[in-house]
């Protein structure tokens, strides 16, 4: 019960490991570009042998960021039973839209060629390499560096009048705000227990009802919030905050021979992956 | 003292009133005019609801007034491009801890307002480092907020204003949700800061911050109905009581042993005083104190 209330401990926003490996020292911005670039080539790869060699490369970024590969596997848990239905709906219903290969079985409406396995083995995989890559990234890098290698990618968007600097601030405030709102939140849920509310007590097909038992959370918090957010104009304001006008970034960056080595590195990764002849 | 010395804020005639609307105003401030000086240490007191904290709001240029007008440094409030150089100048800190941090570590959050005013980078990280480091707070610098205390995130938030070097620093009930541990540290800094030159007005309801100034403004129903020191301001007991003030317990306790003893001096306002006058008595060699 007594966990009931405690919701700051649960929080894991940016589940940031320093280890002060190699990984952890790179530029958010390379970091986030390498892993997009990755991204790419997982989602296009189809070939066993890329996958398999994908698989132990994504496994060898756990090693070097020298963080546990537990982190990565906790992630991949949850996201099991989805596979693994995925998995079974491809294996049934695919077998006529990749027809290419030789047939396995044929039964009724039941079609397994080898194409339709390998893109059964072939999407699992998938799942379990991309889970990885995404942990190394957010596992690695803290949720400032994240925000900040962001806006410095979107830069560019500013010349299609896109409000990058904005965009960054809200996420920025967004993420400040988070644990702040999970205590009130908390003080909220024991407040409103105190005086005999119930909360995930019902049976958990009565969505309406456990939905209503929320409500005596959410408007409080809906109100806070808004007086939070008075609050935070006027401090900002009273610091100088102008919208869309010019500002210096306090957070200045060198790029590392490094930096540019790991996002050539995955270039040149993903265009092997992608073109050589594997023969599986 | 302060002859000869030009103004830093000037309030001149200040009036403001809320809409309700079109029709209906309610009255906060009433032809308000007082100056402050460069390196004044002033408190503005009075009960809640007296306009005390509108009146603040009004030194940098947060609410323009209705009527009358607010320099600041001869720069009127009123005029939005001066704005920024006036925000500049008068630096604020508000009540809630909790809503006045913007970013995610300590030391982008004190960035916050250079990077607003465009400082460049190689003065931004000393102007931080030395902003952390008179509130105390540069081990911290690579914290979230949500990891610091009460009195932490107010010496966070009192960085950021100093980083930006103001020449005076509004603090609008900065003190009132914190416990007596974090208020204590506040003062300290905000001594420190009045030491070095810095202009503090604080707006307040604990007496003892208000013993810590050099002139006291007393605001009652949108008006000022008592200026002066806070030794002065506090020997009007009853008038101050009835407007809802009281005094601080220090004072009240010489009061108490100088009616029974007259020659215990009765305008004492700091605890360690009242230790003075005993030791003062004791080695006076008076009959009764021996």
């Amino acid at each position: 019960m007594a966990s009931q209330f405690e919701l700051t401990r649960n929080i894991t926003i940016g589940q940031y490991i320093p280890t002060g490996s190699i990984i952890h020292k790179l530029d958010a911005c390379f970091k986030l570009l390498s892993f997009t670039i990755m991204l790419i080539a997982i989602a296009i790869c189809g070939t066993y042998f890329g996958n398999i060699v994908i698989l132990a490369f994504s496994i060898a970024l756990f090693m070097l960021s020298r963080i546990p590969i537990r982190y990565g596997l906790s992630g991949i848990k949850p996201a099991i039973p989805f596979v693994v239905i995925l998995a079974i709906l491809q294996l049934l219903f695919y077998g006529s839209v990749a027809s290419g290969g030789t047939v396995l079985v044929k039964s009724g409406f039941i079609l397994i060629t080898t194409d339709s396995l390998r893109l059964v083995v072939v999407s699992a995989m998938r799942f379990v390499e991309i889970i990885l890559i995404s942990s190394v990234l957010t596992l690695s890098t803290s949720t400032t560096e994240l925000t900040h290698g962001m806006e410095r990618l979107l830069k560019p968007l500013k010349y299609i009048k896109f409000p990058v600097h904005e965009f960054s601030l809200i996420i920025t405030i967004a993420i400040r705000f988070v644990p702040t709102f999970a205590m009130e939140m908390e003080k909220l849920m024991k407040a409103q227990a105190s005086r005999g509310a119930e909360f995930g007590t019902g049976q958990w097909w009565r969505i309406v009802k456990r939905t209503k038992d929320m409500f005596p959370l959410i408007i409080p918090l809906f109100n806070s919030a808004m007086e939070r957010a008075e609050d935070l104009i006027l401090a900002m304001e009273a610091r100088c905050y102008t919208p869309g006008e010019v500002r210096s970034n306090y957070k200045r960056y060198h790029i590392k021979v490094t930096d540019i080595m790991v996002l050539l590195f995955s270039i040149l990764f993903s265009i092997l992956i992608l073109f050589y002849p594997f023969p599986y | 003292m302060m002859i000869g010395k030009k103004p830093l804020i000037q309030v001149e005639d200040v009036s403001f009133q809320y809409l309700v609307n079109k029709d209906e105003k309610i009255p906060v401030l009433k032809n308000i005019s007082f100056n402050i000086y460069p390196g004044e240490y002033v408190a503005i007191i009075g009960h809640n609801g007296s306009g005390k904290s509108t009146l603040s709001k009004h030194l940098n240029g947060i609410l323009k007034p209705s009527q009358g007008e607010v320099l600041v440094n001869g720069m009127n409030t009123k005029e939005k491009r001066l704005l920024k150089r006036i925000r500049q100048e008068v630096g604020m800190v508000f009540q809630n801890p909790d809503n006045q941090l913007i970013a995610t570590t300590v030391e982008d959050d004190v960035a916050f307002g250079l990077e607003n005013t465009g400082v460049p980078m190689d003065e931004m990280e000393s102007r931080i480092r030395f902003a952390l480091d008179v509130v105390g707070m540069s081990e911290m610098s690579k914290r979230a907020p949500h990891h610091l205390s009460g009195g932490q995130k107010q010496r966070v938030a009192i960085a950021g204003i100093i980083a930006m070097m103001p020449k005076c620093l509004v603090l609008d009930e900065a003190t009132s949700m914190l416990d007596t541990y974090g208020r204590k540290d506040i003062l300290k800094v905000i001594r420190k800061l009045n030491d070095d030159g810095m202009a503090i007005i604080t707006v307040t309801h604990h007496m003892s911050e208000v013993a810590e100034a050099d002139r006291v403004i007393v605001i009652e129903g949108g008006n000022i109905v008592l200026q002066g020191t806070p030794r002065e301001i506090f020997q009007k007991k009853a008038f101050l009581q009835n407007i809802q003030l009281d005094v601080p317990a220090a004072s009240r306790i010489a009061e108490l042993v100088h009616h029974n003893h007259a020659n215990f001096n009765p305008e004492i306002i700091h605890s360690y005083e009242i230790v003075n006058e005993v030791k003062r008595l004791l080695k006076g060699g008076e009959n009764e104190w021996r």
